[in-house]
């Protein structure tokens, strides 16, 4: 039988609450007016602002969740525990050594404009420990289930992201560097963003949100030929429009890349319409009448991904997306995977909390449910907020009125203080301790060591 | 040689007044003639039943009578051996050879997660040492074997189409 070890990621709480901070920080910076609308998009505070978004908070976020649910999916132990913790020890000193050296880059202080290498190095070096980690069980486990598959393909992205990235950061702070990637500067930006919110988070999401969903609202799990064609032409449409748009900022003029590029394009509208109409027989498919409040928030996530695919496709025919694909990157960063994120936290967080803490004393005397642990109506209004405000922020946006754009992330801002203060009750059995005492608060490494008592 | 006449039990009152037939229904399996079929009336059809009697061979026919009035006849040696289709059956290591009878059964499908993990840790301890529990889930239940191992007992896994089917016994 597996050992108690095996199926908690003890790491995942601390990793989740670190992801947090970075979310709110950089909400805090869009909202001082240091970043993009008002800052020039390549000035080194929109970068460190939007780093602080994609590897603070959503690579972090879903480094926890996969750390804790990989092992679930496949039943297979995570390769090590501790690696988790190195994760993110590495990412985050990766993140403030590259927050340095952006800074560095607009003022100049080329002697720091180093640390953006060297940041992201460490980053590097954490996101293949946390590889190591995650494909490991998932090799270990054959055949794969689709949502381990999609998993697997949303971490190659992400190595091809950061790399990219890395290659990036050279090119900017080692002048000898520079030549020979001046064409990659200049137009490869883009496939780096694609590869990274299309390619990683979209596609991890995905065949994560294939699991969880069914598993609380108890629908089947099997998504057959139909899941198979989301996975297949998601992986091809990302890696095509990825790799074809990379060639094609050296070939410019080379007409199959661009047909190729179109073709990735297609392939991605697809993929993901496919996915909302899958998700929505899985909603209908449900066995469980009642949708407790994190899937039924998600939709706003759900209506965030299905709204930016209608504008990227509006965009891209028109000929008008490089002007306004920051509108767009900011749709998709914060209600299509912040909100997914977010609103599947509010099952994680008390999930956890529940087994952590109160799983040893089942059959042996009165045991808080999960939902105990929780108070859906004082949170609901949250994410109410929290989507309303990126609804103003993307309206802001594409209107290109700065103040605008910086309420609606005032907005989304405050509701994610909000939701940070539910998740920290449900840890801490609040709500659950208004009606019974509490199990005691477990140690730091956030975890049962042992044996239940 | 002629097929004995099916047993026949009638378990509607005991399910009226709230009572548990489990335990009844195995004591009166154990007592058919070799080849006697059991003819069980029932309130409500015995799904549960279905697995566990299948795995002993027992193959099942229901007819629904009226509301609350079901007749299920249990004949030896006709029970559909459950193969998934395509898939190896997945089985853990653990032997069940030694094990009594399973003393409680509960149907855990249709229940959101934890609650089958509650409902089998609540049952185990009513359980007596080495008494065995039967359990059907939808999923694999990765956070109860550790607590399983915390508290001595041990589980035989085994996936097929309708779910998992599990054995659990309680440590001595």
């Amino acid at each position: 039988m597996p050992a108690v070890s095996d199926r908690l990621s003890r790491w995942t709480p601390l990793i989740f609450a670190c992801a947090l901070v970075n979310f709110l920080l950089a909400q805090t910076l869009i909202v001082a007016g240091m970043t993009w609308p008002e800052m020039a998009l390549t000035a080194g505070s929109t970068l460190v602002t939007v780093h602080l978004i994609t590897l603070g908070w959503l690579t972090l976020l879903m480094f926890g969740a996969l750390f804790q649910f990989v092992p679930v999916i496949t039943t297979k132990p995570l390769l090590n525990q501790w690696l988790s913790l190195a994760v993110l020890i590495l990412v985050e000193f990766g993140l403030a050594g590259m927050i340095v050296g952006f800074l560095a880059l607009n003022h100049g202080a080329s002697g720091l404009v180093y640390c953006l290498p060297f940041g992201g190095t460490l980053v590097l070096a954490g996101v293949l420990l946390a590889m190591g980690n995650i494909v490991t069980p998932l090799l270990h486990s054959r055949p794969l289930a689709l949502p381990g598959r999609f998993v697997l393909a949303g971490l190659a992205f992400l190595l091809a992201t950061i790399l990219l990235g890395l290659t990036f950061a050279l090119a900017l702070s080692v002048p000898a560097f520079t030549p020979l990637v001046a064409p990659l500067l200049a137009g490869g930006v883009g496939y780096h963003v694609l590869a990274g919110l299309g390619g990683w988070f979209t596609l991890t999401a995905i065949g994560v949100s294939y699991k969880l969903l069914p598993m609380f609202m108890l629908a089947p799990e099997e998504r057959g030929w139909w899941g198979e064609c989301v996975l297949q032409l998601g992986i091809s449409g990302f890696g095509l429009s990825v790799s074809a748009g990379l060639l094609s900022v050296w070939w410019p003029q080379a007409v199959l890349l661009n047909a190729v590029q179109y073709l990735g394009w297609l392939a991605i509208v697809v993929a993901v319409m496919a996915y909302l109409i899958d998700v929505l027989r899985l909603y209908r498919t449900r066995k469980r009448a009642r949708i407790e409040l994190h899937n039924r928030a998600t939709f706003g996530a759900f209506l965030s991904l299905a709204a930016a695919l209608v504008i990227a496709v509006i965009l891209v025919v028109s000929h008008r997306l490089a002007a306004y694909a920051p509108a767009l990157v900011l749709l998709v960063l914060f209600g299509w995977l912040s909100g997914l994120g977010l609103t599947q936290l509010y099952k994680i967080v008390p999930f956890l909390t529940w087994i952590m803490r109160y799983s040893h004393q089942l059959g042996r005397g009165a045991v808080p449910r999960v939902q105990d642990l929780v108070d859906e109506a004082r949170t609901s209004p949250w994410f109410v907020i929290y989507f309303l405000g990126v609804a103003l922020a993307t309206l802001g946006a594409f209107i290109n009125v700065a103040y605008v754009c910086r309420t609606g992330v005032t907005v989304s801002a405050g509701a994610t203080l909000g939701l940070a203060f539910e998740y920290w009750r449900a840890w801490r059995g609040y709500y659950a301790g208004r009606a019974r005492p509490v199990a005691p608060i477990p140690p730091p490494c956030l975890s049962r060591g042992g044996p239940a008592p | 040689m002629t097929t004995p006449e099916p047993l026949t039990l009638d378990v509607r009152e005991e399910l009226h007044r709230g009572g548990e037939p489990l335990p009844r229904i195995m004591e009166t399996v154990r007592q058919l003639a070799p080849g006697q079929a059991l003819r069980l009336l029932a309130t409500f059809e015995p799904l549960p039943l279905y697995a566990v009697l299948g795995r002993k061979g027992f193959g099942h026919q229901a007819m629904h009578h009226n509301v609350e009035d079901w007749e299920v006849l249990f004949t030896p040696g006709t029970a559909v051996p459950e193969q998934p289709k395509g898939k190896k059956p997945h089985t853990t290591t653990v032997s069940t050879s030694g094990w009594p009878a399973p003393s409680a059964f509960l149907d855990n499908r249709g229940l959101e997660p934890p609650e089958p993990m509650v409902r089998i840790l609540d049952s185990l301890e009513h359980l007596g040492p080495g008494e065995v529990l039967e359990a059907i889930n939808e999923r694999e239940p990765v956070f109860l074997y550790p607590e399983l191992e915390a508290r001595g007992a041990a589980i035989h896994t085994d996936k097929r189409d309708d779910g998992m089917h599990l054995l659990i016994r309680r440590g001595a």
